[in-house]
């Protein structure tokens, strides 16, 4: 490779100058797409003052053995009322669906993109802002006061509700019976917990039994999250600015995080497989997450009857917080320019937005805890499982939901939280809390306000 | 488009705000550190032993050349992909290598929740992958040389290592220079293995900037204006470490 | 080397049969793993087993398609290297044969463009193609087999490839050749093709292996599920919550015999292929 080494740095530096300009021209190619992107949204309300109806509906979802179970179910439903539309229910992992969602909604091209699809509630503030008028109007679908507030808060912009609500994420904890009882605790114990007094436990279940109390994963901090929310608070308030510096119910949950650590009473298991294998192997005496954690724990069957579920803990330190929070739980959405919006409202308004039997059906089969307040009489509701020692756990879950604060997602749940994996990282390695929080509010302010 | 903030269709002109947030931006430096590691501890032992198995398989008396040359250059026929896959399966948690271990009586590895043992596990898989294709290069060079000009340093009393150093690498440097290069740009560029084995896990503790890069256009809400400021700084350092690398490998050959 | 060191010769010979060792291990852990259920590849279980059947059968059954993919693997990478071909073979002829001024310069644009990263690349190209989807021209926009052929059919490498090559080309025949009246195009079918035929085989071994395994932009481009690349099934099915890695070693099987049948069949070319830039 003999290159006249002059010629090359002048090049470069040419190419290095052409490439930083770039700034005009992406700006003008932009708005270019921009309006033509215009003019694709007045063509599509043209079409739209005629129905826009179709034989043929897609959903995609995630998760076969809960939202892709739940969809099918709903598909056999609705095949009774609209025997002449066919629905296929494609199953994709989330990150799948996420990068698809984003590139299509990019781009302006919706060719092989589903009538129907379900979002989890994190990301939905960001399509709704990033992307306006994609996502059809719901209003008339979903009734603001059939469902709990705290979800239909995700899902509302300028006064319009965009989704069908479907599961509630709300946390507890699940604790093995057998482990706590060899550890000198009863489920009494669990009533009402504070996280000093789950600590607490722990240690004495490791004492006792040299199991761990709780599996963590680096990559994930669910945990914060959770903690974060039964106060009343997240990585953004509400007004959708960073809240990471002076966020005392962060700073409480990065300290029991780091207690619990320091405690020896947790494991590490990267990824989500890793988390169940340690749950279903017998790793670990709790699990602390959202109640759709339950499908993945019942895959263990030899340990039926020796789990029960309690009440998310409390941050005694903070002032609001509850025993009660969420994670996770999803939506459902229609794409506008999807042919078949309304054939796709219509099966959402007649499955997911009313039909009580569908809920209370998927209340026995997946474990779904609805957002529907009139599911939470359905006759599966108040049975017990025999699984979690017969506890009544879904009346428990609906009894909590209620509690839920809401609070504001915000656009940018993810990015935020994979800096924070860095943030913890380094708090757990001994680096002081504030000034740390104080360096990652300035990095969060960066990401949300490229949001803005 | 480095200039524009925004996300999504929602974009527009917004100054020097990607850059400033870059400034501060941690997982560029986290990154960026991840790179240069990969860099300054893979690119030199693959290099060295691709050289060392060339210089072995050079020699003409040895036994099952053609079967060693095949073996070793065999890991080249994968995509990136598969073998990433094959490696996150061997590496897991309670994967075959850590059985192995426990097997010895050794405690097993946590390849994936480690970052300093993740970090390890994307060197080998690297090394495992390109060392064979590295060495190619090498034979092929070597094969150039003539045999007279060693039979005239043997008869001068030279050993092994005086040949190799006086002879070899000197009549290599254009090729070394240019599996320097070539390598140093994969690494800069390196995606696959860390998108399928880690992820960038455990919490960013193998994230590439390539990666990064990936993430802020696709993996959250697309972010074209600040990915292009952080694309923007990868090319200008490839385009200095190869500045670098020829004013190197130029002057110590003049 | 007359008198050999026998202790520093079974050093060599050691050292040579554990790299080569561990060279192929990967290889034979894939193949037994392809036999096994996705419980025993987790526990490690290195003897072969009777699920090959099974995992094929879920390979083939799964949501993913893969069997479609393989298709779309196969076409995007024939038609690939099919125009790379062709276009950067007549690029390099053209450098090496004819001289202008502004050549030199021209091809030092070119190599210096085999430096840019692709990740800094990838963003406006992505935002082209979605633009031009935008914009109507359904045809060329993202989800498209032209989106991911297009950035691939004119590299930098490749023509560079061609000229380094053509510059052992017999030039005298070419004045000969037109000389008896050839034109440009004549001289290029009759004359220049046939004897480069090595180079062509060696180029098309590189194009299509880069092709087939390409990973990031097939990743960008290429969202709608009936249009993904073997690489990127894969990929999907290792990320998913519980991977099977039987069948995701099955498919790996499957995705490595073109490239590997390629080697073992034609491996002086495979090699000329990668070595093909420095001489």
């Amino acid at each position: 490779m003999k290159c006249n080494r002059v010629v090359a740095t002048v090049l470069s530096a040419v190419m290095l100058i052409s490439m930083a300009a770039c700034g005009g021209n992406g700006g003008t190619a932009s708005s270019a797409a921009n309006a033509s992107s215009g003019g694709e949204k007045t063509q599509a309300t043209a079409s739209s003052a005629a129905s826009d109806t179709a034989k043929k509906l897609t959903i995609w979802a995630w998760d076969d053995t809960f939202n892709v179970k739940a969809a099918n179910e709903a598909k056999a439903a609705y095949a009774k009322i609209n025997p002449d539309v066919t629905v296929s229910v494609v199953s994709m992992a989330q990150n799948d669906i996420v990068a698809k969602l984003n590139t299509a909604f990019e781009s302006g091209n919706m060719d092989g993109m589903p009538n129907i699809v379900l979002i989890e509630d994190y990301r939905i503030q960001n399509y709704l802002k990033s992307y306006p008028g994609v996502l059809s109007d719901l209003s008339d679908v979903t009734k603001a006061d059939k469902f709990m507030d705290y979800k239909l808060k995700t899902m509302t912009e300028d006064g319009k509700i965009y989704g069908v609500p479907f599961d509630s994420g709300v946390a507890c904890v699940f604790y093995r019976t057998d482990l706590l009882q060899k550890a000198g605790y009863k489920p009494a114990d669990m009533e009402n917990l504070t996280w000093d007094k789950f600590i607490e436990i722990g240690k004495a279940v490791k004492a006792k039994t040299g199991k761990a109390m709780l599996s963590v994963d680096p990559s994930d901090l669910g945990l914060i999250r959770m903690m974060m929310q039964s106060a009343g608070k997240w990585y953004v308030d509400a007004d959708g600015k960073a809240d990471i510096a002076g966020n005392p119910a962060l700073k409480e949950a990065l300290t029991i995080y780091k207690k619990m650590q320091t405690a020896g009473i947790t494991i590490t298991a990267s990824g989500w497989d890793a988390g169940v294998a340690a749950v279903n192997e017998g790793k670990v005496a709790t699990a602390v997450n959202g109640c759709w954690y339950a499908s993945s724990i019942k895959k263990a069957t030899d340990q039926s009857g020796k789990w029960a579920v309690a009440s998310f803990p409390k941050m005694s330190n903070v002032s609001g917080a509850v025993n009660a929070t969420n994670c996770g739980g999803a939506s459902w959405y229609v794409i506008d320019k999807v042919p078949g919006r309304d054939t796709a409202k219509d099966f959402l308004s007649k499955t997911f937005a009313s039909d009580t039997e569908l809920l209370d059906n998927l209340c026995k089969d997946i474990s779904l805890v609805s957002t529907y307040k009139d599911a939470s009489s359905g006759k599966n509701v108040s049975l017990p499982d025999a699984f979690f020692s017969n506890q009544a756990i879904y009346k428990d879950w609906i009894g909590w939901t209620k509690n839920i604060p809401a609070v504001n997602y915000g656009t940018s749940t993810y990015d935020i939280e994979n800096k924070m994996t860095e943030v913890v990282q380094s708090i757990l390695k001994g680096a002081s809390l504030d000034d740390t929080l104080k360096n990652a509010q300035t990095e969060v302010e960066g990401i949300v306000s490229a949001a803005g | 488009m480095s200039f524009q903030t925004g996300k999504g269709i929602n974009m527009h002109f917004g100054g020097l705000a990607n850059y400033r947030r870059l400034f501060h931006d941690q997982t560029v430096g986290k990154a960026l550190g991840n790179t240069f590691i990969y860099l300054i501890i893979q690119v030199p032992i693959m290099l060295v032993l691709a050289l060392i198995i060339s210089v072995l398989l050079n020699d003409k008396s040895l036994k099952g050349r053609t079967f060693f040359r095949v073996a070793i250059f065999m890991p080249c026929i994968t995509s990136l992909v598969s073998y990433s896959l094959i490696m996150k399966s061997i590496f897991s948690n309670d994967g075959l290598f850590n059985q192995m271990l426990v097997h010895l009586g050794l405690s097993p590895i946590m390849w994936t929740t480690d970052a300093f043992w993740a970090k390890v596990l994307i060197i080998l898989s690297i090394t495992w992958r390109w060392t064979g294709y590295n060495m190619i290069f090498y034979l092929s060079g070597m094969q150039n040389i003539e045999p007279s000009i060693y039979e005239a340093a043997e008869i001068d009393g030279a050993n092994f290592m005086q040949k190799l150093n006086y002879m070899t690498i000197p009549l290599l440097k254009p090729i070394i220079l240019f599996t320097t290069i070539t390598s140093t740009i994969g690494t800069l560029q390196l995606f696959d293995e860390v998108q399928n084995i880690t992820q960038g896990g455990p919490a960013n503790g193998t994230i590439t900037i390539s990666q990064y890069i990936y993430n802020l256009c696709f993996k959250y809400t697309p972010n074209f204006g600040y990915a292009s400021a952080v694309a923007f700084i990868v090319v200008v350092l490839i385009m200095l470490l190869s500045m670098v690398q020829m004013k190197l490998g130029g002057k110590e050959n003049q | 080397m007359k008198k050999k060191n026998i202790p520093l010769s079974i050093l060599k010979y050691f050292f040579l049969i554990v790299l080569s060792f561990l060279s192929i291990f990967p290889f034979f852990w894939m193949i037994v793993s392809a036999t096994n259920n996705a419980r025993e590849v987790n526990v490690g279980k290195l003897t072969f087993g009777p699920h090959l059947a099974e995992n094929l059968g879920n390979l083939f059954h799964s949501d993913l398609s893969f069997g479609i993919s393989l298709g779309n693997s196969a076409m995007i990478a024939a038609v690939t290297t099919v125009l790379a071909l062709l276009l950067s073979s007549v690029a390099g002829y053209g450098f090496e044969i004819f001289h202008s001024k502004a050549r030199d310069r021209v091809f030092n644009i070119l190599l210096l463009s085999m430096m840019m990263p692709f990740c800094a690349l990838m963003i406006p190209l992505y935002r082209m193609f979605s633009m031009a989807g935008r914009a109507g021209l359904r045809g060329i926009g993202l989800n498209t087999m032209f989106s991911v052929i297009a950035p691939y059919i004119c590299t930098a490498f490749l023509i560079f490839f061609f000229r380094q090559n053509t510059k052992s080309f017999p030039k005298d025949i070419l004045e000969a050749a037109r000389m008896d009246g050839l034109n440009e195009p004549g001289v290029f079918i009759h004359m220049y093709m046939p004897v480069m035929r090595p180079t062509y085989a060696a180029g098309a071994i590189i194009t299509f292996m880069t092709s087939w395994n390409n990973y990031l932009w097939p990743l960008v481009a290429l969202q709608e599920p009936q249009k993904r690349t073997v690489p990127l099934i894969l990929s999907a099915m290792g990320s998913s919550y519980t991977p099977n890695y039987g069948m995701i070693m099955a498919g790996i099987v499957i995705a490595t015999l073109p490239t590997g049948f390629l080697f073992f069949v034609m491996q002086k070319q495979f090699v000329a292929g990668i070595i093909g830039s420095v001489k």
